[in-house]
């Protein structure tokens, strides 16, 4: 499992090259944190029935309806449900560091957001090789697209991620502790293309400044 | 007949939820439901457990709080009571039931929200009901979190008489998802009074077995170990243990020292059944408790058993920039000093905020919760006023410690119950009416007199303190003497850990640090493990460093080495051969320690609100505008305001000293609006706008509209600033500008966050939006100058 620090200088903030000082620094943080913290994960998976209003997973109980899950498991029989958080332990770290400096703190959440990310990566290496000859589509997370952010509830309930991962989900739909995520990834027996590419995945999607601006940082 | 904890074994039940899933019910639904609905499976289930040897079945009420009912329609009273009288018409006289509490499902502050009041009160009502409804004993179970096992338990001691169990849950790393380590839960829980502990679920009993082992030898009550049947398959779900094998593998643990046996996920009545043959013919195992003195928080067990250093500084007595915050409430300035004593090497901070025109009872818990959000070092709590007391070790986090009783017999009365009910440790001051006793005879007297009120209170003596009091060398000089005297033998003739304040030795001396250095270490070598110094002064911390080579405790010198190897200049001084640094660069270049330096020379010659005008602020504004034209990044931006916030903190002290006004512009409300619970980018916004000498009024996360619209009420705001960060907050932020616009005279608002766009801001009906923190900056220039 690798930090992508370019991952996270982008999320501090930083476009372009950053100065070589503000890359040690990051990289101080970052070494810091992946000491200290393992992203923890559970998965889950369940078989899809395709029904008018949308994909079933049945097992879960669980609908998925809409366009974009449409669109992601066109060519898929099976789902995974995957849950991915650095745990309380990363926000203590986070609101100790706030009140000691805050330039640190932002490069900390930086690569609390990088590091949750190679979480789930790490997530769907052992997924692969768990399914041999089983080709996984892009991950795909509540909020993307026209999926629902208020399944997060129900894809948390059914994962037990309080008990697995000590992780809640608020009323208003936050997960908590605060770098977590979830999402579905289609499990079918040919290659599926990539369909999406980084903000549908990524845990920076609700306060990107480029995806304000209609952007994203692949381009 | 109750049931008895301490002898033979107990056999527990196995889980509910996997033999229900079994039966076709699918995960994730809420199960306590079918208290109501199926009554007769649920019976069923609870008759092949007693069947299968259980002697305690637990009711199906793991999830039946008022925050996991609220949309079911149904009452907690209503499924508990439901839940409580299936599981005890199926039990009959074979079982006893226990009313099972789970997590609340919403994590507390500070990770969440959820007020440790609030749960408490959650909590309460769920133990009133299964009280109510003729439960036989509470299970408190599978949690991670050690403050919300901290509000069950209490609840249920004061809301109830029955046995209360409370079981945990660890990983392997010995830690629960939290961070709680065992021996903090051991102590902490045996302290507020829990009549058996254990662990349950998370992991198999093979995984268990060492964890179960570390906590048998920090407690002396029955331990209880319900173990899942072993890891869950992440595909399907299933779990890979097997009966036979789940029963062979909690042997080790029963040997270990553990009486009271059940299963969490994965089990069944076969593996109920499995381990009470495996058990036919044992006897529990010959217990080994660690009798060591101990102080906590969950994630920072504190071991009394070498020199341990109270840090001294959070207390306002003689310090003006101190009793300042206290009287604003600026709780950061107390972070800060708090934050520099763990940084100094600190093991126990002593919280006093006792001044004229603080309420210390309504203070000192707001203390400890703030401080416990930030700092992992155990806490002793500080005051001489027993309701301050008891409200802060109430909301306390941990094992705490409390500062003081004395040989009063009305003291000792009025504070050892508490102490005893929170299961804090406590310091003994060797003083009473007649004062400070003058000889060691005397200060000995009163340590065995306070020994024996704490022994009839049932405080174990490794949690009495004592304190043999040092007086002033340069006015009674041969007290010193004395108080060494009484030092040595209540450590080493009674056994009790020795608290001291040195400071007070050296008071009207010439060069004090050599004085108190001295008596320091004569005391440690007497016997003083406890010594309560301000761990910024070096010479202090050299002693203590010393002291604890000298005596073995340092293993082989490494933390003196790490102390002194090293010993460079700071790391954030300027490179020589560059000129002499300036204030306004060091600020720039985010050099903290110099700009603290620079500002407090500068002072010789310039008055504080010249340092503002003519440096602070022109620094910052280039930085500003170097960030807006893309020079400089957001992390170089915040180390600008890093390097102003510590000349901001030389021109308070120094404004505080002389007793004149602060530096303030006007005054800024900012808040994370209801709902939202990340709140970086408000803080980002709030250490620069303080950094330009705005006063923010921080009300924090999830802040609910009415707090916005009362505070800007009370104090008269003219500027709001709400953050929000995720598309289901946004229509809480239009809430709380809808609201302040039904005042007369409405604030200004500007809002932010990464949802946030100009036209969001402009149809809720905000003044403007800000971008970043240095927008918002500009807003504030235009609105208050």
């Amino acid at each position: 499992m690798k930090l992508n620090i370019d991952e996270a200088l982008r999320y501090a903030g930083v476009r372009g090259e950053p100065t070589e000082a503000l890359r040690r620094q990051a990289e101080a943080v970052a070494e810091e944190l992946t000491a200290a913290v393992r992203p923890r994960y559970t998965y889950r998976i369940f078989e899809l029935q395709r029904r008018a209003d949308g994909f079933y997973l049945s097992g879960a109980d669980i609908l998925l309806p809409g366009e974009s899950a449409g669109r992601m498991l066109a060519e898929c029989d099976r789902a995974a449900l995957l849950a991915c958080t650095l745990g309380a332990k990363f926000d203590a770290m986070l609101r100790t560091e706030q009140a000691r400096d805050m330039a640190q703190a932002l490069l900390l959440d930086a690569c609390g957001s990088a590091w949750v990310e190679a979480g789930c990566d790490e997530a769907e290496r052992e997924l692969k090789a768990r399914l041999p000859g089983i080709y996984l589509t892009d991950r795909f997370s509540p909020g993307y697209g026209d999926l629902p952010l208020a399944l997060q509830p129900a894809v948390c309930a059914v994962l037990d991620t309080q008990r697995r991962l000590g992780l809640c989900v608020t009323e208003s739909l936050l997960m908590n502790p605060g770098k977590s995520v979830t999402a579905v990834i289609g499990l079918a027996d040919r290659p599926q293309a990539a369909r999406i590419r980084g903000c549908a995945c990524c845990a920076m999607r609700e306060r990107c400044t480029l995806r304000k601006g209609g952007k994203h940082c692949g381009n | 007949m109750g049931i008895d904890f301490t002898s033979g074994f107990i056999i527990l039940d196995g889980a509910m939820g996997t033999v229900l899933q079994q039966r076709g019910l699918p995960p994730g639904g809420q199960p306590e439901l079918l208290n109501l609905t199926e009554p007769a499976l649920l019976a069923g289930i609870y008759r092949e457990y007693i069947q299968a040897g259980s002697q305690v079945v637990y009711a199906n009420t793991f999830g039946a709080n008022a925050l996991k009912l609220k949309r079911t329609g149904h009452s907690v009273g209503e499924i508990i009571t439901a839940a409580v009288r299936i599981a005890k018409e199926a039990a009959g006289s074979d079982a006893q039931v226990a009313l099972d509490v789970g997590p609340l499902g919403e994590l507390l502050e500070p990770m969440g929200t959820l007020t440790f009041e609030r749960a408490y009160d959650l909590f309460r009502e769920m133990m009133e009901a299964g009280a109510a409804a003729g439960a036989d004993l509470i299970a408190i179970e599978t949690m991670t979190d050690l403050y919300e096992a901290k509000a069950a338990l209490l609840a249920a001691k004061e809301a109830t008489s029955l046995p209360v169990l409370v079981t945990m849950s660890f990983d392997e790393s010995g830690r629960t998802f939290t961070g709680c380590t065992v021996p903090s839960m051991a102590r902490t829980l045996e302290g507020l009074g829990a009549d058996a502990i254990g662990l349950n679920c998370s992991l198999g009993p093979d995984l268990l077995a060492p964890l179960l082992k570390e906590l048998c030898e920090n407690t002396r009550l029955p331990v209880v170990a319900k173990p899942n049947a072993g890891l869950p398959d992440p595909v399907d779900g299933h779990y890979d243990m097997g009966p036979e094998e789940f029963a062979q593998a909690l042997l080790p643990c029963v040997e270990g020292g553990v009486t009271i046996l059940g299963g969490c996920c994965g089990t069944s009545p076969d593996y109920i059944r499995a381990l009470v043959q495996a058990l036919a013919g044992r006897t529990p195992a010959q217990r080994h408790y660690d009798d060591v003195s101990f102080v906590c928080t969950p994630v920072c067990p504190t071991r009394l058993d070498g020199v341990r250093v109270i840090g001294e500084r959070i207390n306002p007595t003689g310090k003006k920039r101190f009793q300042q915050a206290l009287l604003e409430n600026d709780l950061d300035y107390i972070l800060d000093v708090a934050i520099q004593q763990e940084d100094a090497g600190a093991d126990i901070l002593d919280v006093n905020v006792g001044f004229p025109g603080v309420n210390e009872a309504e203070m000192l818990p707001r203390v400890v919760k703030k401080l416990q959000s930030v700092i992992s070092l155990p806490l002793q709590l500080d005051s001489s006023d027993p309701d301050a007391l008891e409200a802060g070790l109430r909301v306390y986090n941990g094992k705490a410690a409390v500062n003081s009783v004395n040989g009063e017999a009305e003291v000792l009365e009025r504070v050892l119950p508490i102490v005893k009910k929170y299961g804090a440790a406590v310091v003994g001051l060797t003083l009473d009416k007649t004062g400070v006793p003058q000889t060691t005879g005397e200060r000995v007297a009163i340590a065995r007199r306070i020994m024996d009120a704490a022994a009839a209170h049932g405080i174990p003596r490794a949690d009495l303190w004592i304190d043999c009091l040092t007086l002033t060398v340069s006015a009674q000089q041969e007290q010193a003497r004395e108080t060494l005297e009484a030092v040595r033998i209540v450590r080493h003739e009674m056994g009790l850990q020795t608290v001291l304040g040195v400071s007070n030795i050296s008071f009207g001396l010439p060069n004090r640090p050599l004085i108190t250095q001295t008596f320091l270490t004569q005391a440690m070598t007497v016997g003083l493990t406890l010594p309560i110094i301000n761990p910024n002064q070096r010479e202090m911390m050299d002693a203590v460093f010393a002291f604890r080579l000298l005596s073995c405790e340092d293993k082989e010198c490494r933390a003196y080495v790490a102390r002194f190897a090293g010993q460079s200049p700071a790391v954030q001084t300027a490179p020589a051969g560059s000129g002499a640094l300036t204030l306004d660069d060091a600020i720039i270049r985010g050099l903290k320690t110099d700009a603290g330096r620079l500002a407090r020379e500068a002072l010789d010659k310039e008055d504080e609100l010249a340092l503002v005008e003519q440096h602070l602020i022109p620094a910052l504004d280039k930085v500003g505008e170097g960030y807006e034209a893309g020079t400089l990044l957001l992390p170089q931006l915040l180390s600008a305001a890093g390097a102003a916030q510590s000349v901001f903190e030389v021109i308070r002290a120094s404004i505080a000293e002389k007793g004149g006004t602060p530096v303030k512009k006007g005054r800024i409300v900012m808040a994370t609006v209801q709902g939202d619970i990340h709140d970086i980018g408000k803080n980002i916004v709030k250490t620069v706008l303080e950094n330009y000498g705005y006063e923010v009024i921080d009300l924090g996360k999830d802040v609910p509209p009415e707090t916005v619209l009362q505070t800007v009420q009370e104090q008269d705001i003219r500027l709001v600033g709400l953050s929000a960060l995720m598309t289901t907050t946004l229509p809480s932020m239009e809430k709380t500008i809808q609201v302040l616009h039904t005042l007369p005279e409405p604030p200004v608002t500007f809002v932010g966050g990464a949802v946030v766009t100009p036209e969001y801001a402009k149809k809720m009906g905000a003044d403007y939006y800000s971008k970043d923190a240095r927008q918002s900056v500009e807003i504030a220039r235009k609105v208050l100058g």
